[in-house]
């Protein structure tokens, strides 16, 4: 939601960022406040993902010019965990598997960790187990998961509703989301946002990095952005989003530029 | 076994050697004499080797096999029977020896195909680069001696984006007794090729003799070849052979050998990833009774990166038969992002049967996804009891259950003529109980 | 990733400093006379000598095994001291009296004996080079009937039970490096649990090579008669030299009826530097035998420390309905070589044996598993689990599988299965941004590789390994 008042958490400025060699993102500027609601929407290859690895610091990607801001802080020069500390979360796009690591564990440790930082009191155990049973119950999930490997054997379903319940224990300020939608059938999906949805307020802000439309009928987006060969080429409110999905993608090309201006 | 008594015996069999270098071709008759050599320079192995430590061929040793005549008097009539429907190019060897008379070439035009001796003055240089070159004798009596007595072979060479439709079959027959036969096969795909070769080794006689064979086959990039290989040598029978494997950019090569004659018989499998993106999948099954052993080595090689091998190795071994599996996977420093999968699964159909099997990973690249997995046991008693509740005896119920177990194997097959025969013998051996 | 990696492996070995105690050491050399020294020097029974002299015989005819993948120069035997004893003022009678260099040097190890002994209720026998110098709760023990003391003591205290037991499972001549330890073995640790005794605490022994080229040749005898049980933790540590330096005990265990005996190791004797200088060669030959009926064998091992380890753990399942187990974490680094695994021999009808084998090799280093599972004709019924899992960390090392099954019964049923994976830098991205650093993600990553051995080890051992583990691959992830 937009509110009056509200402080800029992100803001990037001309970013390019390429990888092995090539450049993906050509230019991209967007100022996320708090309380807001992005979608970056744009078809395969238009550089929506890599933003989002961009802002959460993967390595494989190399940043070659551009600023970004997150809440006043030089992003850029953060190692990957200090964002995170800082309270950047991605939603993984394909979650990785790690074997033999118990959920439970990685949890508890990602959350104290965070908590530390933020100079909070860490949970035991047990604690723990209270508190993520609580969360659990969010997004629907059964109890023996926490026991199973990280995302090890867990369908697409269960990984995309394991990413959502540790952004609802780890309460990022910025949230983005790659693709969270993909995979998942109309029941879990609808899961999944209204996690989403109880997890957004008027402090933090999210980012919903999609392919299609059908998220946003569930988690409502104050700005949609349309990206194209690394750069958004166009933003509108959430009837963008209907506007693209009726007149697919090839709209754009002919109409760059014709409803922005409306985000600073 | 003496050193001694496995000396003389090599010393022998070169002795034995009567055919004289003709040839013009110079490097032919080096890379024979280097054979030689090699073949004084070894000893028959014995199980103290670690690669021979569950065959013993001593036994070679007390019968002293001449080399083959090669006068032929079989007829086409004769061996009827054992053509493929299938295939439309036969290269028929008896007893080692080319036969002319029984073969049948119809794709002179499009390929190089035939005995060795034809070609090589038309394409010594190609041959050069080739012949002997994969099947390595450094350090293999086998190879070595087959090498030495290299004179016949078939050879297929399939040119740059030729693709052979119809398999071709290489039959290699044995009826003399007491002898040795040196049978030899090169295949060349050249860049883009694809082709179907059945390599096939039966007898018609029942005595003791010894097959000793290599095959060599080199792929060029995005070259296909299937190679499918039946041993269904008489029970008396001695059968080594080597094949070796080379394989270019993004080649592909899929085997499928069979092992179901032969008193001993030993199989060495060596196939090398030699650059990017090359592909096997190779299966084997043994299926052997009485007092047969069945050897098979293989070994799988990952020279380069993003090679994928995958591997399925199954043994049914009845009475007293014994049978040995011994499958190396390596992947050599700087091969990322291999993927190589391997089984060997084992059936024991009975109390004295034996069953060795030893698959072994060697990996040196740390981005590579290698598993492989071994079993041996008996039929599962549930899937028994699931086909007796069914009204299946219970002996009908194991045969089929065996049955299913190699069929697994022959039904990939691509020839179907051979995969009903197959079939058939899968069926005769689990029902002959 | 490499860079974090490295950056976090090269940690200076803790364990390396040389304990200033005056030793009373052997001429370097091995011959008949050597060895008569070592039996005069502890005063032995006529007996023991003439065992170690036909070992000795048998050794003299034996080559050194060279089947095993690992490299090393050759071993001159004549340079090696086989005899080295601290020479204590007094006989000691409680902890109290012994030397307090020597506790100083326990306490830089992280044993503080008492402290362990009361705390955590271990008995501990401490073996400082070859001759034992304290056993603790030794009268507890003996309360329940319970002899637990060093070999020596045995020989003169119960020389029947050492009569009857000494190589009975591995026998003099029974390979290269076991007829050496028997023809020259200086002190280890006996012990005895009688029928029907629950041994009411883990016996604990800590072994330590200090003196510099002094081979240390232990002998480990446990026997738990019909219906006992034993939990025995052994560990190792030894201080830094150039040199290298031999390790060749030997371990016998020997389960009668519905015995059952544990037996766990972390093992983290000096690997020599980062560029594989020094460090101990570790050629051990260990081995049980479930004799009795329903016996039990298990083997639980970590595998961290030196420069070539070669050494399976063994189990002769000859009682039907016996057990065998081998849990297995071995870990190299730098420039160390690991060729370890075990056997597992099905003799007895309905044996059971279960393996699982976790290698991690980083650095320059080679690990290799090598696994015998031998179903004998009579072994009617037996079962076999195989798991051998390799996780490579950086592209100069090597991982090896070399199972061997060898089946002669077609009612038995085995399984083997293996795989290799790595710590992905995917992996570690994932984990930091949840803002986990690189460090505890590969630690955490690694125990939960190594989860299903250590689940097997004593509390108090398993805390020690998982620290262990994480030392020795800092820096190697990155």
């Amino acid at each position: 939601m937009i509110y009056e008042n509200s402080t800029t958490i992100l803001s990037v400025q001309g970013l390019h960022a390429s990888i092995n060699g090539t450049e993906i993102l050509k230019g991209m500027d967007l100022t996320v406040k708090s309380g807001e609601i992005h979608a970056i929407m744009g078809l395969n290859g238009s550089g929506k993902s890599t933003f989002a690895k961009v802002l959460a610091g993967h390595s494989a990607y190399e940043v070659t010019a551009g600023s970004v801001q997150f809440e006043g802080k030089n992003l850029l020069e953060l190692p990957p965990e200090e964002r995170a500390r800082a309270g950047v979360f991605l939603a993984f796009q394909y979650p990785i598997e790690i074997p033999g690591v118990a959920n439970t564990q990685f949890l508890r440790l990602a959350y104290n960790t965070v908590q530390t930082q933020r100079g909070r009191e860490e949970l035991d155990p047990l604690e723990f187990d209270d508190f993520v049973r609580e969360k659990m119950k969010l997004l629907d999930m059964k109890p023996d998961f926490l026991d199973r490997s990280v995302n090890e054997g867990f369908s697409g379903g269960e990984k995309k509703r394991n990413e959502i319940l540790q952004m609802a224990l780890l309460e990022p300020k910025l949230s983005i989301l790659d693709e969270t939608d993909s995979g998942l059938d109309i029941d879990a999906l609808k899961i999944v946002a209204n996690g989403v949805n109880q997890l957004t307020n008027k402090n933090n802000a999210t980012i919903l990095v999609t392919h299609y439309q059908r998220l946003l009928d569930y988690i409502v987006p104050d700005y949609v952005h349309v990206m194209q060969a690394g750069r958004i080429v166009m933003t509108g409110g959430k009837e963008l989003a209907l506007e693209l999905e009726t007149r697919g993608y090839d709209w754009i090309s002919t109409n760059k530029h014709s409803i922005a201006g409306e985000v600073a | 076994m003496s050193e001694i008594a496995s000396n003389d015996y090599l010393e022998c069999l070169l002795k034995s050697w009567s055919i004289k270098p003709t040839e013009s071709q110079s490097w032919l008759n080096q890379l024979r004499s280097q054979a030689i050599d090699r073949v004084s320079a070894q000893k028959l192995p014995t199980k103290r080797d670690e690669e021979w430590r569950f065959t013993d061929i001593s036994s070679l040793t007390h019968l002293p096999y001449r080399p083959s005549q090669s006068e032929c008097a079989l007829q086409a009539s004769d061996i009827e029977h054992l053509y493929l429907n299938e295939a439309e190019n036969s290269l028929v060897f008896v007893d080692g020896h080319y036969s002319p008379e029984l073969s049948k070439i119809v794709d002179q035009a499009a390929l190089v195909i035939g005995n060795l001796p034809e070609f090589l003055s038309t394409h010594s240089a190609t041959l050069e680069c080739h012949l002997g070159q994969y099947a390595t004798f450094e350090n293999n009596v086998f190879s070595a001696l087959n090498t030495a007595f290299l004179r016949d072979a078939a050879l297929i060479l399939v040119p740059k984006n030729v693709s052979v439709t119809r398999p071709i079959h290489l039959l290699f027959i044995a009826t003399q007794q007491e002898v040795t036969s040196y049978p030899r096969c090169l295949l060349i795909g050249e860049t883009g090729s694809n082709v179907t070769i059945i390599e096939d080794y039966v007898a018609l006689q029942d005595a003791t003799y010894i097959t000793n064979s290599v095959t060599e086959i080199s792929l060029a990039a995005n070259a296909h070849a299937r190679h499918i290989r039946v041993q269904r040598e008489n029970t008396h029978a001695f059968h080594f052979a080597n094949c070796a494997v080379s394989l270019a950019h993004a080649s592909h090569y899929q085997s499928a050998s069979i092992s179901l004659g032969s008193h001993i018989s030993r199989y060495n499998l060596d196939v090398r990833l030699l650059d990017e993106a090359a592909e096997c999948i190779i299966d084997g099954l043994t299926l052997i009774s009485d007092r047969q052993l069945a050897d098979t080595h293989t070994c799988i090689d990952h020279v380069k990166p993003s090679g994928t091998s995958h591997q399925q190795h199954k043994c049914i071994v009845d009475d007293s038969a014994h049978a040995v599996f011994n499958g190396k996977i390596i992947v050599r420093p700087h091969a990322q992002r291999t993927n190589s999968s391997q089984s060997s699964r084992n059936l024991l159909l009975s109390s004295a049967a034996q069953i060795d099997t030893k698959p072994q990973l060697e990996i040196f690249a740390d981005d590579v996804k290698c598993a492989h997995g071994a079993t041996v046991g008996q039929l599962e008693q549930e899937e028994i009891f699931y086909l007796e509740s069914r009204g299946l005896s219970e002996l009908a119920a194991r045969n089929l259950l065996t049955y299913a177990f190699g069929a697994e194997i022959i039904s990939r097959i691509p020839v179907t003529s051979l995969r009903q025969q197959l079939e058939q013998a899968v069926l005769n051996q689990t029902q002959g109980k | 990733m490499s860079a974090v990696l490295q950056s976090l492996v090269n940690q200076p070995y803790k364990h390396g400093f040389v304990t200033e105690i005056e030793s009373d050491i052997a001429p370097k050399g091995l011959n008949e006379d050597t060895i008569r020294l070592i039996s005069a020097k502890k005063n032995e029974p006529e007996w023991l000598l003439s065992f170690r002299l036909k070992a000795y015989q048998k050794w003299l005819t034996m080559t050194e095994p060279d089947w095993q993948n690992v490299q090393y120069p050759k071993i001159d035997f004549q340079a090696i001291s086989y005899y080295s004893a601290p020479k204590p003022k007094k006989k000691l009678a409680s902890m109290d009296e012994v030397d307090p260099e020597l506790l100083r040097t326990f306490e830089k190890l992280g044993v503080p004996m008492h402290e362990r002994a009361a705390l955590a209720g271990v008995a501990v026998d401490v073996i400082f080079d070859s001759v034992s110098v304290a056993t603790t709760y030794k009268q507890k023990l003996a309360e329940v009937g319970i002899i637990f003391c060093s070999i020596s003591e045995a020989v003169h205290n119960h020389p029947e039970l050492i009569q009857k037991y000494l190589g009975s499972v591995v026998p003099v001549g029974d390979n290269y490096f076991a007829a050496l330890n028997s023809a020259v073995f200086t002190d280890g640790s006996f012990c005895f649990i009688p029928k029907g005794v629950k041994c009411p605490m883990d016996l604990s022994t800590y072994f330590r090579i200090n003196t510099e080229s002094s081979g240390q040749f232990e002998r480990t005898l446990i026997v738990a008669e019909e219906g006992a049980s034993v939990s025995y933790l052994e560990g190792c540590t030894a201080p830094k030299f150039d040199t290298n330096q031999l390790h060749a005990a030997v371990v016998e265990l020997i389960a009668l009826d519905d015995a059952d005996i544990k037996y766990s190791t972390v093992q983290n004797w000096y690997a020599g530097d980062e560029n594989g200088v020094g460090g101990i060669y570790n050629f051990v030959t260990k081995r049980g035998l479930a004799k009795g009926r329903n016996s039990r064998i298990s083997w639980t091992q970590v595998e961290t420390g030196s420069a070539i380890t070669w050494k399976y753990p063994s189990c002769i399942l000859r009682g039907d309905n016996s057990v065998g187990e081998f849990y297995s974490v071995a870990v190299t680094n730098n420039y160390q070589q690991a060729d370890t695994g075990t056997k597992m021999i099905h003799l007895g009808k309905n044996t059971r044996s279960t393996i699982v084998s976790k290698g991690i090799s980083a650095g320059h280093s080679n690990s290799s598993y090598r696994g015998l599972v031998r179903i004998a004709p009579t072994a009617d019924g037996a079962r076999n689990y195989s798991q051998c899992d390799s996780m490579l960390i950086g592209d100069q090392c090597g991982a090896h599988t070399f199972p061997y099954i060898q089946v002669r019964n077609n009612s038995a049923k085995v399984e083997h299965e293996a795989s290799t994976s790595k710590i992905g830098e995917d992996q570690l991205f994932y984990f930091s941004q949840r803002g986990i650093d690189a460090e505890e993600a590969v630690s955490m990553i690694i125990n939960g590789f190594c989860k299903d051995v250590f689940q097997q080890l004593p509390m108090e051992f398993a805390v020690e390994a998982t620290k262990l583990l994480s030392f020795k691959l800092e820096g190697s992830v990155g």
